[in-house]
């Protein structure tokens, strides 16, 4: 049995899944999930949650309309 | 106003009623009152440097402000209170002289633009009048940058007139020395005609015309005012040969002369053409707004052209009907399909006393001709616009239109029609008198701008909410429905190698048709109502309607079976929702339906949100049930059912602005269907869900992309992600945020559906069918 520092990531469903799929993007030698633990938690590298959270607001911000103020 | 120098923030909005002593404060107030809604603008304009532009300390307050109804800024900014017991006389005088950019409910935006004040000198308002009423409605004193302002806007607008009398053209003008300014151009020298009665080139024919009649706006002003805008004036024309009409125009565009021509027939005096004999039934009762309309087109005894803009629903068809029995001259009278075509002789027969012999349709289908020697035609654009080869009995009627004379061009959805094929039947037809209607002035390309050179300025434009509190259009409640991704979707959704299939996976989201499926049997079971259900996506319009076993309509449905499906669904009992594509976005005309379900549409346009939400607008029941207080507080709803963490949440935000800055809310719903729903609804298992996903990821590309019709010119403009930055400007709000195209979207998306399917050829029009066949 191997002991692990990490992070436990509670999310909803379609965030999962982002993580996942943002995951399968990277090189080998960067993945950093370790354990799907179900479809809403995740077990992954302790160091990775900063990226992580800038690329699901990223991700957001691409899906946010925002009124376009008077030029 | 800058939020910073707001010495009050905290204050949130000061009642109407706090009597302020100190003069400091007062001013504070009019900082806090303008600031409603725009707190993110002015951050934004802060950051641009612009802060001081927003700084109203300056203004001046008049002693009796609270009596009075709107604030005028420097920068053409007008705002109005709707909750001023002058409302609505101040609503007509400002909707006729400046763009709305924003109208909730206690609270109006308005823009002086140039095109605005173009509209309003064309509807008969003078610059001095415009420039008193303003002054006596504002709170403040008017900004000397707006004087000036609506000064250089108006100097030459409407100062000439180019009038068709007894099939001759002539340029009027009361002032004559406009008139030899005029003449002294090289092309309209020429382009002049001089009569017998006139010497030398100095010298204009002189009539009496009638002062205009503005009863409204009258009441505002001082009785020295009424009487000096009653006095009859003198008018000077000359006349000008038809064939160098189009030149002359041209040279008194804004960026040749600057005299830009007012259009106006005089149909009481045309004793060529001969009048069509046909009144209003007595039963045709307009509506106040509608009067209002056409009062501005025939405010001086001439027929103005112009745009009238009405909600749908709000009975545009009763304003067109009216003018033309006004007119009382032949018609022409375009629609965009065949179906809109049968709709308008439909409303021609039931308002006015036509007679059957005495009005035609000219579609694919039909090919009608009318007797005697005055009548109404009703066509689609496509018809008069085609170029290619025609039949020898369709030529024949091409070739009457051309050869005729029209009273009236009316005009049908105008903001859908590409500007090439105006032109093209602008130059083919003849006519007196352009009108245009339209129910909402905004296109996500840049083609607004010519409308008002092609038909003329926006006469007249009724505002939303008002309607829907004098119970003239249906109360809608908008929801927009969130319907969370399933994992296996969303999963599929973020691979890039299904960057294609975006779309359809997120309008085939298992929970969304779970929603629309408990969406269909709640209108239909529980409250009786009828049903439409909107998808632009082909692919999923075809999955849903097949798996709820309900008919649907799109562009290849015949023309036969659209009207049985839409007749059943007039009538029959059994038959309570029915499918559309993006064809049944303009004109088809069900007023049974009281229910929108929205599952897939078109990328961010606004206007199909507004035209959608526009099928449920005609006011059903009772009128008094429909009032405030009355039985039904909502009688017709519009769903938007959009899946989350995707794409479409960012469209369907931008696709509601307009019907935001219409006062229109959205109520967000985030637990349909009810989590105790089970396997009543469809793809309740995973592996139904699963084998729905096979079936997206297994079709082609092209098939589960959008429906790409002909007449689709706004479409094509948002697919091929052409964003404008501001240069629409003008006629239509332009100069404010609501009309302008951003870079803000996704371009990637945009690009992949950039290529056109190869034609599918059932949907060829019938005149090729035959040649391929």
């Amino acid at each position: 049995m191997v002991q692990q520092k990490g992070l436990f990531v509670s999310c909803d469903g379609p965030m999962a899944q982002f993580i996942i799929n943002l995951n399968a993007t990277l090189p080998h030698n960067q993945k950093f999930i370790i354990h799907v633990l179900d479809s809403t938690h995740l077990f992954i590298k302790p160091d990775m949650a900063g990226t992580i959270r800038t690329a699901i607001s990223e991700f957001r911000d691409q899906n946010t309309y925002e009124k376009p103020s008077a030029a | 106003m800058s939020n910073s120098s707001n010495p009050n923030p905290d204050k949130g909005r000061p009642s109407k009623k706090i009597k302020f002593s100190n003069k400091d404060e007062v001013r504070a107030s009019a900082s806090v009152e303008e600031d409603e809604g725009y707190l993110e603008r002015d951050e934004d304009d802060l950051r641009y440097g612009e802060g001081e532009k927003r700084d109203f300390t300056k203004l001046e307050l008049k002693p009796d402000h609270v009596n009075r109804p709107l604030w005028a800024c420097a920068d053409g900014r007008i705002f109005l209170e709707t909750f001023s017991p002058l409302y609505k006389q101040a609503y007509d005088f400002l909707i006729a002289i400046a763009e709305p950019v924003c109208r909730p409910e206690s609270m109006h935006e308005y823009n002086l633009t140039p095109h605005s004040l173009y509209a309003a000198v064309s509807v008969g308002l003078e610059t001095e009048t415009i420039v008193s009423v303003l002054n006596k409605l504002s709170k403040t004193k008017l900004p000397k940058e707006m004087i000036d302002f609506i000064h250089a806007s108006t100097a030459n607008y409407g100062k000439v007139k180019l009038v068709l009398k007894k099939n001759r053209y002539f340029i009027e003008s009361p002032y004559p020395e406009v008139l030899k300014r005029l003449l002294k151009d090289e092309v309209i020298g020429h382009a002049r005609i001089c009569s017998e009665g006139t010497h030398g080139s100095d010298e204009f024919t002189i009539s009496k015309a009638l002062g205009e009649v503005e009863g409204v706006h009258d009441e505002l002003l001082n009785e020295s005012d009424v009487a000096a805008a009653a006095e009859e004036k003198d008018t000077h024309a000359f006349e000008i040969d038809p064939a160098q009409v189009e030149s002359v125009k041209q040279r008194c565009l804004p960026n040749a002369l600057n005299y830009p021509m007012l259009e106006e027939y005089d149909f009481r005096n045309d004793t060529v053409n001969p009048d069509l004999d046909m009144e209003l039934k007595p039963q045709a009762q307009p509506r106040p707004y509608q009067e209002k309309s056409l009062s501005k087109m025939f405010g001086n005894g001439r027929a103005r052209s112009g745009i009238i803009v009405l909600p749908c629903g709000a009975g545009k068809s009763l304003v067109g009907v009216s003018a033309a029995t006004r007119i009382k001259k032949s018609c022409l009278c375009l629609a965009t399909n065949a179906v809109s075509v049968d709709q308008w002789a439909f409303q021609f027969k039931l308002w006015s006393t036509i007679r059957d012999e005495q009005i035609c349709r000219f579609t694919s289908d039909s090919k009608e001709r009318f007797h005697g020697n005055a009548g109404v035609v009703v066509t689609t654009y496509n018809m008069v616009a085609f170029g290619g080869k025609r039949s020898e009995e369709s030529e024949k009627i091409i070739e009457d239109i051309r050869n005729r004379e029209w009273g009236l061009l009316l005009m049908d959805e105008v903001h859908v029609v590409p500007a090439h094929m105006f032109r093209k039947v602008i130059s083919i037809t003849k006519s007196h008198c352009k009108l245009g209607l339209t129910a909402t002035l905004v296109r996500e390309d840049e083609r607004i701008t010519d409308l008002n050179f092609l038909i003329g300025p926006k006469l007249y434009e009724a505002n939303w909410l008002d309607l829907v509190k004098g119970g003239f259009i249906a109360n809608v409640q908008c929801a927009e429905v969130w319907c969370p991704m399933t994992k296996e979707f969303f999963a599929e959704y973020l691979k890039k190698e299904n960057s294609k299939k975006k779309q359809a996976l997120y309008v085939m989201n298992p929970n969304k048709f779970r929603a629309c499926e408990f969406l269909i049997r709640f209108h239909e079971e529980q409250r009786g109502d009828k049903i439409i259900v909107f998808a632009d996506n082909l692919f999923a319009l075809t999955e849903y309607a097949m798996k709820l076993r309900k008919p649907m309509i799109y562009g290849a449905t015949s023309h036969a079976e659209r009207t049985k499906i839409l007749e059943a669904f007039k009538t029959s009992k059994d038959l309570n929702t029915v499918f559309l594509s993006k064809v049944g976005d303009n004109s088809i005309d069900i007023p049974e339906a009281n229910v929108i379900i929205q599952i897939s549409s078109h990328a961010g346009s606004r206007r199909q949100e507004a035209q959608r939400l526009g099928r449920i607008l005609r006011a059903k029941g009772r009128h008094q049930d429909r009032m405030a207080g009355g039985k039904e507080e909502y009688n017709a709803f519009f769903y938007s059912l959009v899946s989350t963490d995707t794409q479409e949440m960012y469209y369907s935000t931008k696709r509601q602005q307009f019907l935001v800055d219409q006062g229109y809310s959205f109520k967000v719903i985030t637990s349909l269907p009810p989590a105790d729903s089970g396997p009543e609804l469809n793809y309740h298992h995973l592996d139904d869900q699963l084998s729905l996903l096979g079936k997206v990821l297994r079709a082609g590309d092209d098939a589960v992309g959008l429906e790409q019709l002909d007449e689709d010119a706004d479409g094509l403009a948002l697919q091929k992600a052409r964003r404008f930055p501001g240069s629409m400007s003008t006629m239509s709000g332009a100069k404010g945020m609501v009309y302008m195209e951003y870079n803000t979207g996704n371009r990637k998306h945009g690009a992949g559906q950039m290529k056109a399917k190869p034609k599918d050829p059932s949907k060829r029009h019938s005149l090729f069918k035959k040649r391929f066949a």
